[in-house]
Order: structure tokens, then C-alpha cells, then sequence
């Protein structure tokens, strides 16, 4: 295996006004380049890991390493080190009111010159990285164009394009394709591996489709309630054990079947 | 299990279509009783106000005779109508200035999202006792407090338009979105570019419509401050119409109304522009 991208040990999270925990892994390493699928059923603790890795959910316990460098549960990472890790949000998180360029550039926010930038002045390379991010994932005609005059799957293409800006070295996708139509859920799976492959980038999606990524990753990471089950090729997990994953808690039977 | 029929409900159906009656009858009695009382308040604004329809059909030969004597507009006034229409918008311009500046302090402090309750609650309370007081009040205060002409028209406005223009202002912070700025976050942007890029583009279309807004109503209820020597047109409008001028009332109402117009045509273009 490559060198390692992330290594966990022993992690553990809770919610501050909760008992229980939320995420406790012990061990789990994905080595660089490297495309895995992060599967569970809601509240499994995928978008909490995800969150934890990104550097904006701290207080956690235990060891978490991104990059070759240790996080500190206490203190958000460093600028250097919160742009070589990219997000991509389920929800697009992207500003409405600004078009296409601007909401890439602002991928861009954290290489470039934090005072100059509070003018609107962006390098050339700046710019240069925006207009190949946007060329990449195949909207350099809607550049111009207000985030809000787009649809879903669009929205989500400037999304990836505003992580691509980063030049990231781990592409994480919190549910990307969770707002989307099967159609556009495949093109963006497409386009996530296909970026992460260009820029040598490791790539570590969560989501609850997983017959729709067991095709764009290489490996699947599953959790039930924080804990990892299954750790393997996509083609090694079996439909019973799927099942097993996505079982449903008792207590969310509907009151028709009770009655 | 064989479904029952309709016309009688098994057991569970009672309780829920007798709650669904009560419903239906609370909501058909509140009809009824917001109806009556506001007959009720018809009623007595009427009676209290000892209106003579009488009077009134025998008005229309006077009102008739304002119309008849305001015409020919006397255009010798024009000069003094359009300088105090400039005074006018002197005093709009400013107080709008002025509400401006204030409201983007007392704007983020009132945002239920920037600041703890215990600030915020306060401020947005002080708020709307600024939006009771009538301008008109303010006005003869502030005549009192630095003298005649437009500086008392001007600080009646900006401290009259703040009650409104900072409460919109609060509301434009807190309609922001979040999430982006997350997004920025997490793309190793600082404090300031996280405001700048993130909250800046989201508050802009609000707070640029609603000082358009405000500058707008501050222009109308400016016409009238010259009524309690606060500057402006509204003195002539009470001259004129007091000393019975009414070919003079004529051209100052012809200059207002073509000066609105022209404003709003001004604004709108604005409104155009940033859209």
C-alpha cells in the first residue's frame, strides 16, 4: 500500500449532550490515491467522521493522522493544511446570490493572499485554477451565471469544481449524490473519481446508495452506530450482509403494522 | 382484516372525527367573532365621528371651485418651488445617510444570530419604540432641540427611518444561510474572507432593496416636515394652502409629483441594475 492519507486509532466521538457514542473506530487506515465508499444507514456516523477528518468537528478522543498530520481536538487545522483537504456538501453549501466563478474562486480562498483577496483581487493562477476546475467538470459555459438560476445536478458540478479549486489531496464527499436523480448521481460519481484519478487525490464518499458507488470506489468502509462492520472490496460484501447493515431499528415500525 | 365500511367508523375513527368537529367549530367561531368585532370597530369609528353625508354631497361645488382656482398654475413661484424641492431631497438624502450609518450599528447588535440575547432583545425593543414615535413629533422636538431649517428635518429622518432600516438590516443577517460559510471554512478561508465571500453576497440584494425603500419613504414623509419648520416644500404647502393661493398650490403639487416620479424611476433603475 501507498503511503497512508489517513490513519485512525482508537477514535471516538460523542455529542456533547449525549450519552452515547457516536463514532468509535479503532483502527482504519486508506492509503493515497485510494477511492473508498463510506456506507451505513443514517445516523451510522458517516457525516460525523467526515465532519471530524475535515478539521470542524473537534473534542474528539483517540488519534486521527490526515495527510501526515496529527488533528488537534482542540484547535481548528491550519489554512495550509484546511485547503489540501476538500469538501464536497450534500447540499451544495455554495452562495446563491454569486455566479459559477465566484463561488470556484472561493475554493481558492485559502492559497491565496488573505487580504488582497477581501478586495476581489485573485491571483492569475488563482483565476487560472477557477477556470480549469470549471472546464473539468464540464460547465464552462454557465461561469457567468447565478448559483440560483441552476438545477440540482449543475449546482453540484460547481460544488466539485469549488473543492477542485483547492488542489486538494483528499476529496471528501459528504452524500453527494443524495439530492440528485439517478441520472445525475451517476455523472457526479463519474466526475469525482475521474477528478480524484487526474489530481492523484484519495477520494472518501459517504453515502447510502451503495450498489450506485460500488462501481466509482475501490473499496467499501462500512458503519453501523459509529463502529466499523465491514472494511473490504465493494464486490465482498454480499446482499445479506448489506441487508445486515441497513437494517431497520426496531423502533421506527410504522404504527400500521403494530396495529 | 376486511376493511370497514365508511358510514360507521370502527372505534379508533371516533375519537379523531369528533377532535376534527371541534376543530371545524373552533375555527368557524373565531371567524365569526374577528367579523363582529371588526363590524363592531366600523361601527363605532362612524358614530364617533359625527359624519354628515350631507355635508358632504354639499362639498363637491366647493372642492369644485379649489380645481377651478388652481388653474392657471401660477408659474412665478417655480423658482421657489424647485429650490425648496431641493431642499427636499437635501434632507432625504442625508437623513437617509444618516439611518444608514446608524442602523449598521444597531443593525448587527439587533441580529438574533450575531449577538446573546440579552443584547439583541434589548435593541430590537428600543427599535420599535424608535418606529412609534411619529415623525412629525420628532420633528417639532428636533426644531426645538437645534432650531429652524433642514438639520432638525435631517436628524428627525435618520433617527425616525432607523426603527425600520436596522430591524431590515437584523433580518438581512439573519436570513443568511450558514452553510457556505462552512464551505469556506473548510476551504482554509480567515474570519474576514468567510465574511466577505460567504455573508456579504447573501446580505447585499436585501440591504441594497431596503435602503431603496427607506430613501423612498423618507423623500414622501419629508415633504411635510417643512409643516413644523424642519425645512423643505411642506413649508410653502402650508402657506399656500393656508392664505387660499391656489393657483400656487397647483405648480408646487404638479413639481412634487413629477419630483416622486422622477425618484422613483431613479430607484427603480437601481433596482434594475442590481438584480
Amino acid at each position: 500500500m501507498a503511503t497512508a492519507t489517513l490513519t485512525l486509532r482508537n477514535l471516538s466521538y460523542r455529542y456533547p449532550d449525549e450519552d452515547t457514542e457516536i463514532l468509535a473506530i479503532s483502527a482504519l487506515e486508506v492509503g493515497a490515491g485510494e477511492r473508498v465508499a463510506l456506507i451505513g444507514a443514517s445516523g451510522a456516523g458517516k457525516s460525523t467522521l467526515l465532519r471530524l477528518l475535515d478539521g470542524r468537528l473537534r473534542d474528539f478522543r483517540g488519534d486521527a493522522s490526515v495527510l501526515g498530520h496529527s488533528l488537534d481536538p482542540a484547535a481548528p487545522p491550519p489554512r495550509s493544511r484546511r485547503c489540501a483537504v476538500g469538501f464536497v456538501f450534500q447540499e451544495f453549501a455554495l452562495v446563491e446570490q454569486a455566479t459559477v466563478r465566484r463561488n470556484v474562486l472561493n475554493g481558492r480562498l485559502g492559497r491565496t493572499d488573505p487580504w488582497w483577496s477581501l478586495l476581489g483581487r485573485f491571483t492569475d493562477e488563482d483565476n487560472e485554477a477557477a477556470a480549469r476546475a470549471i472546464e473539468d467538470v464540464g460547465i464552462a459555459e454557465l461561469a457567468e451565471r447565478r448559483v440560483d438560476r441552476l438545477s440540482g445536478g449543475q449546482r453540484q458540478r460547481v460544488a466539485i469544481a469549488r473543492c477542485l479549486a483547492q488542489d486538494p489531496r483528499l476529496i471528501l464527499a459528504d452524500e453527494p449524490i443524495s439530492s440528485l436523480d439517478p441520472v445525475n448521481a451517476e455523472t457526479i460519481l463519474a466526475l469525482l473519481r475521474d477528478s480524484a484519478l487526474k489530481r492523484q487525490a484519495t477520494l472518501l464518499i459517504s453515502s447510502h446508495q451503495p450498489r450506485l458507488v460500488a462501481r466509482y470506489v475501490d473499496r467499501f468502509v462500512a458503519l453501523d452506530r459509529g463502529r466499523i462492520v465491514f472494511d473490504g472490496a465493494p464486490r465482498a460484501l454480499h446482499d445479506e450482509r448489506l441487508a445486515g447493515i441497513y437494517e431497520e431499528p426496531a423502533d421506527l415500525t410504522s404504527p400500521e403494522r403494530v396495529a | 382484516m376486511i376493511e370497514q365500511p365508511r358510514a360507521s367508523p370502527g372505534p379508533g375513527m371516533k375519537p379523531r372525527q369528533q377532535q376534527r368537529d371541534q376543530d371545524v367549530w373552533r375555527h368557524s367561531s373565531a371567524q365569526f367573532s374577528l367579523s363582529f368585532a371588526i363590524a363592531a370597530l366600523i361601527i363605532w369609528s362612524w358614530a364617533g365621528s359625527e359624519i354628515d353625508i350631507g355635508r358632504l354631497g354639499a362639498s363637491g361645488g366647493r372642492i369644485a371651485d379649489f380645481l377651478v382656482r388652481m388653474v392657471p398654475p401660477d408659474l412665478s413661484v417655480l423658482p421657489v418651488v424647485l429650490e425648496s424641492s431641493a431642499e427636499t431631497l437635501r434632507i432625504a438624502v442625508l437623513g437617509t445617510f444618516g439611518c444608514i450609518v446608524l442602523s449598521l450599528v444597531l443593525g448587527p447588535l439587533a441580529a438574533a444570530t450575531l449577538t446573546p440575547r440579552w443584547v439583541h432583545l434589548p435593541i430590537k425593543w428600543l427599535l420599535a419604540a424608535v418606529r412609534g414615535i411619529p415623525l412629525i413629533l420628532v420633528a417639532m422636538l428636533m426644531v426645538g432641540a437645534v432650531g429652524l431649517g433642514p438639520l432638525p428635518g435631517i436628524l428627525a429622518i435618520a433617527f425616525h427611518a432607523t426603527g425600520m432600516l436596522a430591524k431590515f438590516y437584523a433580518e438581512a443577517i439573519e436570513g443568511i444561510d450558514p452553510s457556505p460559510m462552512e464551505a469556506l471554512d473548510s476551504a482554509g478561508a480567515t474570519f474576514l474572507q468567510k465574511l466577505r465571500f460567504g455573508a456579504w453576497p447573501q446580505m447585499v440584494p436585501d440591504i441594497v432593496r431596503d435602503t431603496l425603500f427607506r430613501f423612498e419613504m423618507n423623500l414622501r414623509e419629508s415633504l411635510i416636515l417643512g409643516i413644523v419648520g424642519a425645512g423643505g416644500i411642506g413649508f410653502y404647502i402650508q402657506i399656500y394652502v393656508r392664505t387660499f393661493q391656489y393657483e400656487k398650490v397647483a405648480t408646487l403639487t404638479i413639481v412634487v409629483v413629477v419630483f416622486v416620479i422622477l425618484i422613483e424611476i431613479a430607484t427603480n433603475a437601481i433596482r434594475r441594475l442590481l438584480r
